[in-house]
């Protein structure tokens, strides 16, 4: 993807050196935050930067931790699954002019690319070369090798039993635990009531509680 | 606890007691998925 690609002439830029905390800025959507976000959405559309940049801020680590939980890590790291996520919000920036508000709030439309990028990825069998991180300078703060390990492979099972259930169970549990979308935003982007999404995540806790104790019984 | 209650609890990084399994490993794959840190992302005009 080119700068010319880019409608809105901006480009998002990954800056490494500025970084967020992962675990910060989850929290579930309130009916305020989503007139706000309606009206950053109806700025952005019409090409406000600033706008834009805010719109992008909030909805980014949703589409990252929606793309990791889908695609996992690749050598130990979540380069390529960050990647796609990157690709997501191009998209996103590429599509705002052509955007119209058609009652759906913006992450339903986010959420609908980002699927359909996960998709895409998930199709490619290119598993290129992975770049490590720099060798840091001090001693690592994070936790030592056997529980990172442990972590590991509790979150591959997840993924796996993730995987085995139907495409809009999956996808609700994800979007409603990993993204932090909250029952109504997740009814959006799925296009359910929220009533409807609260007996489907009831269903699917139920369906992915099964799969794993069958699981430890195999 | 409610379904919507433990989900809503997880989505906020909040720890969820119970035996629970498939609590349990959604549990951990989000702490997976939040254990590296996101990249922020600003933008600049093209050139």
């Amino acid at each position: 993807m080119t700068t010319s690609t880019i409608a809105t002439g901006i480009m998002p830029n990954v800056t490494e050196g500025c970084v967020a905390d992962a675990a910060t800025g989850v929290r579930l959507a309130t009916r305020s935050d989503e007139s706000d976000l309606r009206e950053l959405t109806s700025l952005a559309v019409q090409g406000d930067r600033t706008a834009i940049e805010s719109l992008l801020g909030h909805l980014r680590p949703m589409v990252v931790r929606y793309c990791r939980a889908r695609l996992g890590r690749v050598s130990g790291q979540y380069h390529i699954a960050d990647d796609v996520a990157q690709e997501v919000c191009i998209a996103v920036l590429s599509a705002l002019p052509r955007y119209r508000d058609m009652g759906r709030p913006f992450a339903s439309f986010v959420f609908g690319i980002a699927s359909h990028k996960v998709a895409d990825a998930l199709r490619s069998s290119v598993r290129s070369a992975v770049p490590t991180q720099d060798l840091p300078d001090g001693p690592d703060e994070g936790p030592g090798p056997e529980e990172t390990v442990v972590r590991y492979i509790e979150a591959q099972h997840a993924r796996d039993l993730l995987s085995r259930l139907p495409d809009t169970q999956r996808e609700l549990l994800i979007l409603r635990v990993v993204s932090g979308l909250s029952a109504e935003e997740t009814g959006n982007v799925l296009g359910m009531s929220p009533g409807a999404v609260r007996v489907a995540q009831h269903r699917a806790l139920a369906r992915l509680r099964q799969l794993a104790e069958l699981e430890s019984i195999a | 606890m409610r379904t919507d209650a433990v989900l809503d609890a997880l989505a906020r990084r909040e720890p969820v007691g119970g035996t629970d399994a498939a609590v349990r490993l959604l549990g951990a794959l989000v702490v997976d998925v939040d254990s590296q840190r996101l990249s922020s992302v600003s933008i600049t005009p093209s050139t």
